[in-house]
C-alpha cells in the first residue's frame, strides 16, 4: 500500500487528465472560467506590482501623466489590488460549476481506495492548473508589455512577477483542498443533503486576514515611515480581504433572515422556494454578492466623491482656476477610477450570471421533475431572479448607505453642496444584478426539458 | 371489456430518443376510476409511455386522448396547467423540493392554484395523515426515509384532486416493507376517491396491487415490433 | 407439511376436541388448505397411540358428545424438536412449470403460448392475494401468509420471463439431446 501513497506527481497529473478528459461539459466550462478568473487575478496582480516598483518622477506618456507622480501612484495599486476582490468572488463562483458531479467522482475515487492525500493532490491539481493556464496567459501578455513601456525594468520586478504568477495557481490549489476536506473525508461522498454548517469556517477566515491587518499595522509602527512602503499593500490587501470576509457574512447574513422572514409568511409559491433555499443554504450565493456589496459601496462613494471634486474643479471662486493640463490630469484619474468600478461591476456580474446558471444546472433534474408535476416555468423562473433579488435588496440598501457614509465624510471635510445622482447607482446595480441573474432563464428552459427524467 | 369511453387512450404511439426507439406503436387505454399497471423490463419504454400519457413528451407517431381532448397537439401552457390541475405525478424520486419542508412541499401544488397558505398547510396536513406521515412535516425531504419521503410525494400527487395519477416506480427505491406500506397507502386512498392510476413497475408484487396489467415487451426480445399485450 | 405436529402446536395452547381444532387451524393459518375434519380426527387417534396425546375427557354441552384431547409430556418434547429442526431448503427442484416447458418442446408444441398464460394466471392470482392483503382491518396473520405465496409467485414469474427469453436455446438444447 505504501506505493499508492508515494505514487509520483506525474502518475496523479495523468489520473487527473484522464479524468478531465472523460468528464462532461460542465466541468470544461470551469476549467476555462477558472483560467479566465485566474488570469484577471494575476493581471490586476502584475500591473499592480509593475506601477508599484515604478520610483520617483517618471515620464509616462499615456493616461496624461497621471502616473508620473509618485504620490498617485501608491492609490493606483490600492485600485487594482480591490480588483481582486470581485475577481474572487468570480472564481468562487466557477468552482461551484460541475462541483456535485466532480465531488463524487473524487469519492468514487476514494472508494475505490486512493488515500485522502492522493484524491487531494488531483484535485489540487486540477485547479491549479487550470489557474496556471490562466496566469501564463497573463504573464505572457504582461511581459511584452513592460518591455515595451519601460527600457530597463528592475531585476526584483522580474521576481515579483514570476512570484504572482506561480502564487495564483498555487493559492488556488490549497484553496481547493480546503474545499475539498468534506468529500475527501467520506468515500461515499455527499449524497444527501446536509444542512451546511460554515459559521465556523466563516468566522475562521475572517479571523486570518484580521491578523494580517494587525501585523501590517505593526510593522508601520514598529519600522516606521521609510518601511511603510511594504507594509502599505499589506495592509491594503489585509483590509480588503477583510471587508470581503465582512461582505460574504453580511451577504450570508442577509440570506439567511431574509429566507426565514419570508418562507414562514409568504402566500406566493416562487417566493416559498426561493426564500426557503436561502434559509437552507445562505452562503451558496454570498460569494457573488459579497462582491456587489462592495462594488456598491465603492461605486457610490466613488460617484460622490467625483460630482464633489468636479463641483470643487469647475466652480467659480478664488483658487479654482486650474490650467487645462491640470484638468486633464485630474478628469483622467477619476475617469480611471470610473473604469475600475465598471470593470469590477462587470466581472461581479459575470460571477452571478455564472452562479445562477449552475444552481440551475446542478438541480436539473428535480426541476424537470418539477415541471413534469405541472410547476410553472414562470414560477421556476420567478424562483430563480428571487433567490439573487431577495438577499440583495437590503444589502443593497446597506450599501448604498455605507457609501454615502464615505462621500458625506469627504463632502463635509471640503463643505460643499451634496450630490443625491449617486443615490441612483445601487438601484442601477441592482437591476443589472437582476439582468446578470435572467441571463440563466433559456437555461431554465432546456434544463426542464422531459429527457432529464431519464435517470442515467 | 367494456364499451364505455376510456378515460385515456393511447393509439399506435411511437417515440425515439435519438437512435433508440422507445415505443414502436404502442397503444393502451385507461379507464374511469381503475389501477392500471404497466410492466416490462428496463429500458422497454415504460417510462416514455408514461410521459407521453401524461404529457410531458409529444409522441413522434400516434395519438393520446383525455377526456376528450387530444393531448398530443394541446400546447405546452395547456399541458403544464392540465398536469397541474387533473394529473399528479409520482417519481421514483426527484420531484419534492429539497428545501421545502415536507408540509410546504405537498402545499405547494395548492398555493400554486391560489390556495390560501394557511388554507393549504390545513389541507396537506389532512394528506399527510392520510398517507401515514404526520409528524413529519417540518422535515425537508434530506431528513427522511425513502419510504417517507415516497408517501409525501402520493400526499404531494393527491392533494389537488386529480384525475388521474401517474406513478413510475413509486417503489423502486424501497425495501419491501417500505414499499408495501407505500403502495398499501396508495390503493386505499385512490379507492377512496376513484382516482385513476397508472402504475409503471418491474416489480411484479407491485403489479399486483392493480386492477389490470399491461405488458410492455422490449423490441430486442421479439424482432417484429413492440407489442402491448393486456393480460387478463 | 405435518398435520400431526401442526395439531400438538394446537393442543400446547389447552386440551381441546376435534372440531375445535380445525377451527382454530383455519383461523392461525389463512390461505392456507382446509383441514379435513377426518383427517383431524385419523391424526388425533395416532397421536394418542404413539403417546404423544390423550384422552382428557368428553365435552356434551348442548350438542353431541365430544372427545377433548390433550397433549403429552412426550407431545411436548416431540413438538419443540420438530420446530427447532432446519426445513431442508429445497432437497429436490419440483418445478411443474418447467416439466411442462420441456414436455411442449419434445412434443413440439408451442411453449411459449403456454408461459404467457401461466404468467397471466399467476398475476391474477397476485392480484386476488393483494386484494385480500389490502382489504382494511385484515389481521398480520393473512398479511403473512398472503406475503409468503406473493413472494412465491413473484419468484415463478421472474423465472418465467428468464425462461421465456431464453425459449430458443431451451428448444435447441432440448432438441440436440
Amino acid at each position: 500500500m505504501k506505493g499508492s501513497v508515494t505514487a509520483p506527481v506525474t502518475e496523479d497529473l495523468r489520473l487527473a487528465w484522464l479524468l478531465m478528459r472523460g468528464s462532461d461539459r460542465r466541468e470544461w466550462w470551469r476549467v476555462m472560467l477558472t483560467a479566465v478568473g485566474a488570469a484577471l487575478a494575476t493581471g490586476f496582480g502584475l500591473a499592480a506590482l509593475g506601477i508599484g516598483a515604478v520610483r520617483g518622477h517618471v515620464h509616462f506618456p499615456y493616461l496624461n501623466g497621471l502616473l508620473d507622480e509618485p504620490g498617485i501612484r501608491p492609490g493606483v495599486v490600492v485600485a487594482l489590488l480591490l480588483l481582486l476582490v470581485p475577481v474572487l468572488g468570480f472564481l468562487g463562483q466557477c468552482a461551484r460549476i460541475g462541483a456535485v458531479h466532480r465531488d463524487r467522482r473524487l469519492a468514487s475515487l476514494r472508494l475505490v481506495g486512493a488515500t485522502a492525500l492522493h484524491v487531494r493532490r488531483i484535485a489540487a491539481l486540477e485547479a491549479g492548473l487550470a489557474c496556471l493556464l490562466g496566469s501564463a496567459l497573463a504573464a505572457a501578455v504582461a511581459v511584452p508589455l513592460v518591455l515595451h513601456l519601460w527600457d530597463r525594468p528592475p531585476l526584483l520586478l522580474w521576481a515579483g512577477f514570476a512570484l504572482v504568477t506561480l502564487a495564483v495557481p498555487v493559492v488556488a490549489a490549497l484553496v481547493s483542498v480546503v474545499a475539498l476536506r468534506r468529500v475527501v473525508a467520506s468515500p461515499l461522498g455527499w449524497v444527501r443533503r446536509v444542512r451546511p454548517e460554515r459559521d465556523r469556517s466563516a468566522w475562521l477566515t475572517l479571523g486570518a486576514p484580521t491578523l494580517l491587518v494587525f501585523a501590517a499595522a505593526v510593522l508601520v509602527l514598529v519600522w516606521g515611515t521609510q518601511a511603510s512602503s511594504t507594509a502599505f499593500p499589506l495592509a491594503v490587501f489585509g483590509a480588503v480581504l477583510l471587508t470581503a470576509v465582512g461582505s460574504v457574512a453580511v451577504a450570508g447574513a442577509t440570506s439567511k433572515i431574509t429566507g426565514r422572514w419570508l418562507a414562514t409568511r409568504t402566500e406566493n409559491a416562487a417566493v416559498l422556494i426561493a426564500a426557503e433555499r436561502l434559509r437552507t443554504d445562505p452562503w451558496a450565493a454570498a460569494r457573488t454578492h459579497a462582491a456587489v456589496i462592495l462594488v456598491t459601496i465603492v461605486g457610490v462613494g466613488f460617484l460622490g466623491i467625483r460630482q464633489l471634486l468636479l463641483h470643487d474643479l469647475n466652480g467659480p471662486g478664488p483658487g479654482h482656476n486650474y490650467s487645462a493640463e491640470d484638468m486633464a490630469f485630474y478628469t483622467t484619474g477619476i475617469n480611471l477610477t470610473g473604469a475600475a468600478v465598471l470593470v469590477a461591476l462587470t466581472i461581479t456580474l459575470s460571477g452571478l450570471a455564472v452562479g445562477a446558471a449552475e444552481s440551475l444546472a446542478t438541480r436539473r433534474r428535480g426541476l424537470a421533475a418539477q415541471a413534469a408535476a405541472g410547476v410553472p416555468q414562470a414560477v421556476l423562473g420567478r424562483a430563480l431572479l428571487l433567490e439573487t433579488a431577495l438577499p440583495l435588496a437590503p444589502a443593497m440598501l446597506l450599501a448604498g448607505l455605507g457609501g454615502t457614509a464615505v462621500y458625506l465624510a469627504y463632502g463635509l471635510l471640503v463643505g460643499v453642496p451634496l450630490p443625491l445622482l449617486p443615490l441612483l447607482f445601487p438601484a442601477a446595480v441592482y437591476v443589472s444584478c437582476l439582468l446578470a441573474a435572467a441571463t440563466a432563464l433559456p437555461l431554465l428552459r432546456r434544463v426542464i426539458r422531459p429527457g432529464e427524467l431519464r435517470y442515467t | 371489456m367494456s364499451n364505455e369511453v376510456p378515460l385515456l387512450a393511447a393509439r399506435a404511439l411511437t417515440k425515439a430518443h435519438g437512435r433508440t426507439q422507445a415505443l414502436r406503436g404502442a397503444t393502451v387505454e385507461l379507464r374511469a376510476g381503475e389501477i392500471l399497471a404497466v410492466t416490462g423490463t428496463s429500458g422497454s419504454g415504460k417510462s416514455t409511455l408514461l410521459h407521453c400519457l401524461a404529457g410531458i413528451v409529444r409522441p413522434d407517431e400516434g395519438s393520446v386522448v383525455y377526456d376528450g381532448r387530444r393531448l398530443d397537439q394541446l400546447p405546452e401552457k395547456q399541458l403544464s396547467e392540465l398536469r397541474r390541475t387533473e394529473f399528479g405525478v409520482v417519481f421514483q424520486f426527484g420531484q419534492l423540493i429539497p428545501e421545502l419542508t415536507a408540509i410546504d412541499n405537498v402545499a405547494l401544488p395548492l398555493m400554486l392554484a391560489g390556495v390560501r397558505r394557511t388554507e393549504a398547510h390545513k389541507r396537506a396536513d389532512e394528506w399527510l395523515e392520510r398517507f401515514g406521515v404526520r409528524g413529519q412535516e417540518e422535515l425537508r425531504p434530506g431528513e427522511m426515509s425513502g419510504g417517507q419521503a415516497q408517501r409525501v410525494s402520493m400526499a404531494r400527487a393527491l392533494v389537488t384532486g386529480p384525475k388521474v395519477v401517474f406513478a413510475d416506480e413509486p417503489t423502486g427505491a424501497l425495501d419491501s416493507l417500505a414499499s408495501e406500506q407505500v403502495m398499501t397507502a396508495l390503493v386505499h386512498t385512490v379507492r377512496e376517491t376513484g382516482t385513476t392510476v397508472l402504475l409503471i413497475t418491474h416489480d411484479h408484487q407491485v403489479a399486483a396491487y392493480a386492477d389490470r396489467e399491461a405488458r410492455l415487451l422490449d423490441g430486442v426480445v421479439r424482432q417484429d415490433s413492440v407489442d402491448l399485450e393486456v393480460a387478463q | 407439511m405435518s398435520t400431526r405436529h401442526i395439531l400438538l402446536g394446537l393442543l400446547a395452547g389447552g386440551p381441546s376436541h376435534g372440531y375445535d381444532l380445525k377451527r382454530r387451524h383455519d383461523e392461525r393459518f389463512p390461505q392456507a388448505r382446509p383441514l379435513a375434519y377426518g383427517q383431524v380426527y385419523t391424526t388425533l387417534q395416532r397421536l394418542v397411540r404413539d403417546g404423544l396425546a390423550e384422552v382428557d375427557g368428553t365435552d356434551s354441552a348442548g350438542g353431541p358428545e365430544r372427545t377433548r384431547y390433550r397433549s403429552t409430556d412426550e407431545g411436548a418434547r416431540e413438538l419443540a424438536k420438530w420446530a427447532g429442526e432446519i426445513t431442508p431448503p429445497a432437497p429436490f427442484v419440483t418445478n411443474e412449470i418447467f416439466a411442462k416447458v420441456v414436455c411442449a418442446i419434445l412434443a413440439s408444441t408451442e411453449p411459449a403460448d403456454y408461459l404467457r398464460a401461466q404468467r397471466a394466471a399467476h398475476m391474477e392470482r397476485m392480484r386476488q392475494l393483494t386484494a385480500v392483503k389490502t382489504a382494511t382491518g385484515t389481521d398480520l396473520a393473512t398479511v403473512l401468509s398472503a406475503d409468503y405465496a406473493l413472494s412465491h409467485l413473484d419468484a415463478d414469474l421472474r423465472w418465467m420471463n428468464t425462461t421465456a427469453a431464453r425459449l430458443t436455446t431451451l428448444t435447441a438444447e432440448v432438441d440436440a439431446a
